[in-house]
Order: C-alpha cells, then structure tokens, then sequence
C-alpha cells in the first residue's frame, strides 16, 4: 500500500511542479518499413531515445516551450520538426528518406573493372593481381585473366575485345605512357616496363570509358601509385632472373624512394631449357627515384623518373636467306618521368594536373642491317571537377600530347631517314549526374585536334546505371573512339585520318555476400581502319582509310571468395566474334590475334598452419588463325588452342621475409604460335615456313623478399607474385 | 610528492567541472552504465546514439564523441557482413577526424584510433593487413608517446602482436606472460575522471583466458 501511494504523491507532485510532454513516434524507411535504432531526440537537451523493433519510441520530457525534434539514422537524411511542447501527449509518423551518397550510390561498371582496398564490392584488388600464378609479376600478364582479353603467347601485350595490342592504352596517375612495354624481337613476348608494385589501384576499362580518355580504340588501363609509404624501409628483392635494392625515407609531410635494379637472364637461360637460342641472354640495369609530397590540407605532390639501359642478342633462322641462323641484336634506353597533383582548389573545385616525358631508343643489327628507333613523348594534362550539389558534377579538361618519332634504317648500301612529329591537342567536358542514387547517366564529349594529319575529331560518349537492387544493377556505355594510325604509317603518310571505332557495350553486375557475378554483352564497329592498298610501303599513296571491322562478343566473371575457407577463385569466359578487312588483308577475315573461346581460371588458397599462400590458374585460348602464304585461303589455318597450368607458392619465412616460387605450365601443355613463312617463294614455287614457339615451354621463378624497418615488423606481402 | 599534488589537482579540476556541469556528469555516468547491458548490435546503436545526442549538446567535451565512435567500432567487431563492418567505421571514423581535432594531446583519443584500424584491418587481413598493421603501430606509438602507462594502448599493441603472430613465425602464446603482467597492473591505471574511458580489462581477461 505505502509504495503506491507515494508513488501517486511522487507523480502529484512531478506532474504540480514539470509539465511532463510525451512525444511518441513511429518511425518508417520511404518504403514504410519500420526503422529500428534510429536517434530521436530534442535538439540541445538529453531527452531522447532510440527506436525499437517496430520502429517506434516515445521521449518523455519536463522541457517546455519550442524545440526541435531530430530523427536522425546512418544513410539517411536528419528529420527534424519543431515541436511546441506544454505539457501534453503528441503523437508522430516520420518517414525517413535516404541520404544521397555518392560512394553507396549506383556507379557505371559498363566495361570497366576496378581495384583498390577501400571498397568490398571491387572485382580484383591489387594484390589479387600480384598474386596470380603465371602473371610472373607483370601487369599485363595478371589482366589476362580477367574477361575480355585474350593470351598472344608471341607478344604478351593486351588485346582487348577483339582490339589489336596498339588500340590500348595505359596512364599512370593522369598522363599517357607513351612506351608502356619493353622492347623485344619480333614474335617474341615481352612484359609491361613498370614493376607492379609502384600501384595502390587501377582501372581497367574494356570499352566505353570517360571522354577524358583519348586516343585508344579498344582500351584504358589507368594505373594509380602508392600514396605516401607509412615508414623509412629497405626493400631487397632477389629473384632467380634479377636483383633491386629500394630505400624509403619519409619525413612529415613526404617521402622519396630510390630504386636500383639489374637484371640479367643468363644464369636463368643456362639452366631452364629454351627453344630459341640467345648469344646473349637478356640484360638491363635500372634506376627509379620516387616522390611524394603532401601540399596543404588536401593536395599532394607526386613525381616519379625511371632510366632502364638494356638489350639482348637472339639467333633466329632467317627463311628469307635459306634459313641460314642471324643475329638480332637489341639495345634500348629508355628514360620516363612523370608528375602529378591532385588537390582542391577552394572549397568545391579540385584540380588533377599532370604531364610525363617519355625518350625512347632502341638500337637494332640484323645481318647487315642497323635500325635505329626513336620515340619522344611528352604528355600534359589539367583536369578541373567542380560538384553543383550532390547529385550533378562537371569535369572539363585539356590535354596537349607530342610524339615525334624518327627512324633510320642502314642497308650496306643505302640510308633511309624517316620521322614525323604529331602534337594532339584535345578538350573534353563530361557530366555525371545522378537523378537518384539508383540511377546515374554520364554524357560528355570531346574534341582532337592532331596537326600532323590535320585532323579534327568530335566524340561523343555516354553512359548509364541502373540500380535494380542494393546488390545488383544494369550499365550501359556508348561511344565514338579515335585513335591516329600506327606509327609505322605515319612514317610515310600524313594523307591519313585518326582510324574509329563505336562502341555499344551493355553489362549486368550482382555483388552479394563475396561472390560477385558479371555479364557483359558488346559490339564493335571498326571503322576509317588504315589499308594498304598493295602499292610500296614507303609511297604515300599505298594507304587509305578504306578498312572496317566489328568485334562482338559476351564476357562473363565469377569470383567468390566466400564458399571455401581461406580459398578464393575466380573464373573469367569470353566469346568472340570478329572479322576485318584492313592492313594487308586482300579481303574480310578474322584477324591473327582474335580467339573465339578464352577462358581463365584463377584460384588461391590460404595455409595458416604453414604460412603459405598457394595459387594454380588455368588458361585456354581457342585456337587462333595465321596465314599461309602457300594456301588459298587468307588467314586460313588454325594453330594449336593455348593451354598453360601454372602454379605459384608463397612462404611467409618471418613477416619481413617471403619465400616465393612458380612455374608456369607444368602440364606440359604444347603451345606454338601459328607460323612465320619467308617473304618470297623458293625455286619449287613454296614458301619455306617455321613454327613460332613460346621462348620456353615452362618458366620457373624463385625468389625472396626481405624489408628492414626501424621497428622489423613491415613486410612485402603485397610483392607476392 | 610532485604525484600527489598532481592527482589532487586532478581530482579538483575534474570535481569543479563536475559542479559546474553535474547534468552532463549525470548522463554520461548513466549512459555509461547502460554498457553492461548491451548484448548486441543494435543495442550498442541505441548507446551510441545517446552518446551522439550528448555530443551535440556538448560541443566542447570529446567525450561523448569517443564513446560513440567506440560503440560503433564494437559494432563492427560483433557484425558479420562485411560491407555493414565497414559502414559503421565509417561512422566511427567521422567521429575520429573530429577527436583528433578536439582533443589531439589525448592518448586515449589515439588508443581509440588504434581500435578503429583494428577493426578496418579485420574486415580484410589478407588485404589490408601490410597497410593497416602499421597504422596501428603508428596510433599506439603516438598513445605511448602522450601516456606511457596507458593500459588500453598496451592492449591495443598486445592484440596487434598477438593477432600478427602467426605471421612472423612466432607463437601467438609467447605474449602470454605479457598478456598477464599487463592484467595484474591493470588497476593501478587511474582514469582521469568517473567519466573517463575504463574499458578493455574484459578483453584482457578473455585473452589471458585463451592463454590456459
């Protein structure tokens, strides 16, 4: 009895002295879903509470007078209501509406695939990239395993949707790399010249990509280097084929790395078998210098160089001279820098500027013949983005590029000089704009100039997404690409326009629970392709602009990395369907690069209890066409399908040393790429022809890497191959 | 000596401010108590919340700030889908940025950001184990530097060894007298105010158990 009644006293005398106002509430998602553990309370006061279950609270309150009512909820904008609060009971229904953010928001994947840390629902992460058995620790070898591109053993370079190796392109940190592959000898493969290890992320766009992207008909891959490194370290690399040695020093607000590389194939040659015979293995010492500097709140400064001197000698069985063994013999020099920065100019503009230089040499003997080849690129670019709200951003930008490239050609008895110098000079402006956060559309366009050709070119892009459900959405991409001829033509011509391609690219992509799933349908239609018309090479007149193509094609993409524990896989199969007539070609036919079947499987398997991460992929290209000048038929023989099984095995010795061994094709598959035929026919009328083989059926790596720090705990995890 | 003066004018600042300010204090000490009670994610969201509501009438004390981004740092721990583990570090991190702002001569403002990389570091090992491994050697150095004894910053050293371990060829159970050194020292740790962060001796004592 007594506790009632002083409880009622208790009440008497709370409900005589404080007014007491109840607010409840119920509390809803824009679909009418109830919204549990949402914030409801009174600006500036600590009455408040949070929803339960049913979405529902109730805020009990001696404060009288005018306040506001905030609901606020992550991803959701604060409601707010201004309450007049005397002391009775009031009643709510709030419907919360979701927040625009542009990092939850639908993006367009039409054709692009992206990597970086931040994000879960990227497809490939950069060290997934590193640590693919068979990539060898190259960038371009780890993208062979992705949809849309098919494996030429002969080159190692990327081909990309039914594209030649010359239609893409590769940027690191905003500039165009003008040389991005080392200088090899004909039919013989070759790797990206950057250690794969400088990139925090990247992008590798199949198709369709930004109009701030020029001069690629098929494909971009934009490289981004490491920010800032979190400490002073000493990285040692020691491979069985080369060495580095790479010290870091970092102060407050930057950082320089210097990096000094050798690499030498000798030791390596002599004890793996190869199947084409080198006088002299090859050999290139190298120097990079890298640095980082922070600039105010927001910027940063970012400047890289690299020189690389190297060469070989290969013997190869001239057909040409009665298959008779002659020497190649290539020394290249090479020297690139780059900058970048990349900061807010005020409180809305930011600003990307950036510019490389690129001095290319590359100095051949064959027989008696001297070729010598030079390249000089630079590169400048000034991008500016500027936010109207959210939901609508603009980005407009100039780039000015000028390549000058001169050849001279020594025969016993006569000197060809030929060189051309282009300068392209381009605007673009493109617009994303999102009228929700389901729905995005990007259009831009832009304009080429090149004065070399005389040249002027508008091209248009678009692109949309469509987010069907929080994991799923459609994409689809649009555009016109130009690109100049090869160089090799532009040597004789300026008679020439840019050569174009359209593309029309539709893609489907799901990401739930680490599995992600990706169907990409495409069309492509080649147009203004350079031809040659029969005529000699070096007269202006063999060429025109009379070539077509089309490449059409499906592309899918599984990754899980959910199903099996401490394993992750992911499996890549692209169709294609393509035909040309350009170049040499006397009529329409599949070109020699283009696979119809490619498929990749790639799988990695974590061991705790031995520290080991394993990895086994497996590669197959459908048979490909070459050409027999002895058959009727153009580009009518097919050669072997390539098959490569490569493993790979890391061993994490302590957490600054790592063990790492692969081999690539331990199956022993047999793999040749198509034929090469003499230029003129024997006395019987034949031309004599040989098969072209991979370098060498298997290659072997072994290596170890060891970081030094201050405090001896960094490792090089992300430098497993 | 030079001790005691220390600590008796602690104690004093920390009364005077509670007078001055006796209904944070109260609220504060209320919500902190609800802690015990919080069995699951959405329960250390309503404590969270209440937390955000205190700092958005007391824009001057970090406080309330690092408990909320603490209670979103312990969601993460408890969620199991990735994408959600980094939604709420996200939330914790705004919270963080503004600590660090606030409150930059706080060793627990650094403990706390060594907390929080811990979490983004566990969403992905595989991945962001190199980068955010010595990022959390970074916070706790810098805890260290403000606050040597600083119980919480040594368990956040601790985990990080313990959790890397295996990694560096050594067994995780060679920091098990380690582990309970810091334990039986734990007490002698006295927080700045009632109100002061006290958390970890649970953790601590969890590990410590997976020492037997």
């Amino acid at each position: 009895m007594k506790p009632k009644v002083i409880s009622i006293i208790l009440f008497l005398i709370s409900v005589n002295t404080f007014p007491q106002t109840v607010i409840t509430g119920k509390v809803t998602q824009e679909k009418g879903e109830a919204m549990p553990g949402a914030n409801a309370f009174l600006q500036g006061t600590y009455d408040g509470t949070s929803t339960n279950t049913n979405g529902q609270f109730k805020i009990k309150t001696t404060k009288t007078g005018t306040y506001n009512l905030l609901v606020a909820f992550t991803g959701y904008e604060t409601y707010s209501k201004k309450l007049e609060l005397k002391g009775d009971t009031i009643h709510l229904t709030i419907q919360m509406k979701e927040a625009f953010n542009q990092l939850n928001a639908v993006n367009i994947t039409a054709g692009t695939f992206e990597a970086g840390d931040k994000r879960q629902a990227v497809t490939i992460t950069p060290l997934d990239m590193m640590t693919t058995a068979g990539a060898a620790g190259d960038v371009y070898g780890a993208l062979q395993s992705l949809p849309g591109t098919t494996t030429n053993g002969e080159s190692g370079r990327l081909f990309v949707k039914g594209g030649d190796s010359e239609e893409s392109q590769t940027y690191i940190d905003g500039s165009l790399v003008a040389v991005p592959y080392n200088s090899s000898a004909p039919n013989v493969n070759t790797r990206g010249r950057f250690n794969p290890f400088m990139f925090k992320g990247m992008v590798f766009s199949t198709g369709g990509y930004s109009a701030e992207y020029g001069q690629a008909l098929s494909s971009v891959l934009l490289l981004n280097t490491n920010d800032m490194p979190a400490e002073d370290q000493l990285d040692i690399s020691i491979l069985s084929v080369s060495m580095d040695l790479a010290g870091t020093k970092k102060w407050n607000t930057g950082a320089v790395t210097a990096t000094l590389g050798y690499k030498n194939l000798t030791p390596y040659m002599s004890l793996a078998p190869q199947n084409l015979e080198w006088p002299h293995a090859p050999e290139s010492s190298s120097g990079e210098l890298s640095v980082r500097q922070k600039t105010g709140k927001t910027g940063l400064f970012k400047f890289y160089s690299s020189f690389d001197k190297g060469g070989f000698t290969i013997r190869e069985n001239d057909l040409d001279l009665g298959g008779i063994p002659v020497d190649y013999k290539l020394v290249n020099n090479n020297q690139f820098m780059n900058g970048s920065w990349n900061g807010n100019l005020g409180e809305k503009w930011s600003m990307n500027a950036a510019g490389s230089f690129t001095n290319n040499l590359d100095d051949i003997r064959y027989a008696q013949t001297k070729v010598t080849k030079h390249i000089q690129g630079i590169f400048l670019k000034d991008v500016f983005s500027y936010p109207f709200g959210d939901q609508f951003t603009l980005k407009f930008g100039g780039e000015f590029f000028q390549k000058a490239f001169n050849q001279n050609v020594q025969m016993s008895s006569e000197i060809h000089d030929n060189s051309f110098s282009n300068r392209t000079i381009s605007g673009f402006t493109e617009a994303q704009i999102y009228a929700s956060s389901k729905f995005v559309t990007r259009i831009g366009g832009r304009l080429e100039y090149s004065d070399y050709l005389k040249s002027f070119k508008v091209s248009p892009r678009m692109s949309a997404a469509y987010k069907v459900t929080d994991k799923s959405q459609f994409s689809v991409a649009y555009g016109w690409f130009f690109q100049n001829p090869l160089d090799d033509y532009l040597l004789y011509t300026r008679k020439l326009m840019p050569e174009r391609a359209d593309h029309y690219t539709f893609s489907f992509q799901s990401f739930a629970n680490g599995r992600t799933i990706r169907v990409e349908l495409y069309y492509k239609d080649y147009k203004e392709l350079v031809k040659l018309n029969g005529g000699e090479f070096y007269l202006p007149t063999s060429y025109n602009n009379l070539g077509y193509g089309y490449a059409k094609g499906l592309d899918l993409f599984w990754r899980d990395k959910k199903t099996i524990k401490n394993g992750d896989y992911w499996i890549s199969y692209s169709y294609l369907d393509t035909k040309r007539d350009y170049r040499n070609f006397p009529e329409e036919a599949i070109p020699t690069f283009a696979s119809k079947h490619n498929f990749s499987m790639v799988y990695k398997h974590w061991f705790g209890n031995l520290r080991s991460l394993a990895g086994i992929n497996f590669k197959y290209s459908s048979p490909r066409v070459y050409n027999n000048p002895n058959s009727p038929v153009f580009n009518g023989e097919k050669m072997l399908p390539y098959r490569s099984l490569d493993v790979s095995w890391s061993f994490l010795y302590r957490q600054n040393v790592i063990f790492y061994g692969a081999v690539t094709n331990v199956a022993d598959f047999k793999n040749e790429f198509g034929r090469t035929y003499a230029s003129s026919p024997d006395a019987s009328g034949n031309y004599p022809g040989a098969v072209i083989p991979p370098s060498s059926n298997r290659f072997y790596v072994l290596g170890c890497f060891i970081t030094l720090t201050r405090k001896g705990n960094a490792n090089q995890l992300d430098k497993i191959e | 000596m030079k001790k005691i003066i220390l600590s008796i004018v602690v104690v004093f600042v920390s009364l005077v401010s509670m007078a001055q300010k006796p209904e944070y204090f109260q609220t504060m000490g209320e919500t902190l108590g609800q802690y015990a009670n919080c069995k699951d994610v959405a329960d250390f969201q309503a404590l969270g919340n209440k937390f955000e509501m205190i700092a958005n009438v007391e824009k001057a004390e970090w406080l309330p700030l690092y408990y909320h981004a603490h209670c979103y740092i312990l969601m993460s721990f408890m969620e199991q889908d990735a994408t959600k583990k980094d939604g709420y570090l996200d939330v914790a991190e705004k919270s963080i940025s503004k600590l660090l702002e606030m409150a930059p001569g706080e060793a627990e403002v650094f403990v706390l950001q060594a907390f929080y990389l811990t979490g983004r570091l566990v969403v992905n090992p595989m991945e962001r184990g190199q980068e955010y491994s010595g990022l959390v050697a970074q916070a706790t150095g810098r805890a260290m530097a403000i606050d040597p004894s600083n119980p919480r910053a040594k368990l956040m050293k601790l985990q990080m060894d313990m959790g890397s371990a295996p990694f560096m060829g050594l067994d995780a159970k060679s920091f098990c007298p380690q582990a309970k050194e810091l334990l039986a020292n734990w007490d002698n740790f006295k927080p700045k105010s009632p109100i002061s962060p006290k958390w970890g001796k649970d953790q601590l004592e969890e590990i410590v158990k997976g020492c037997q």
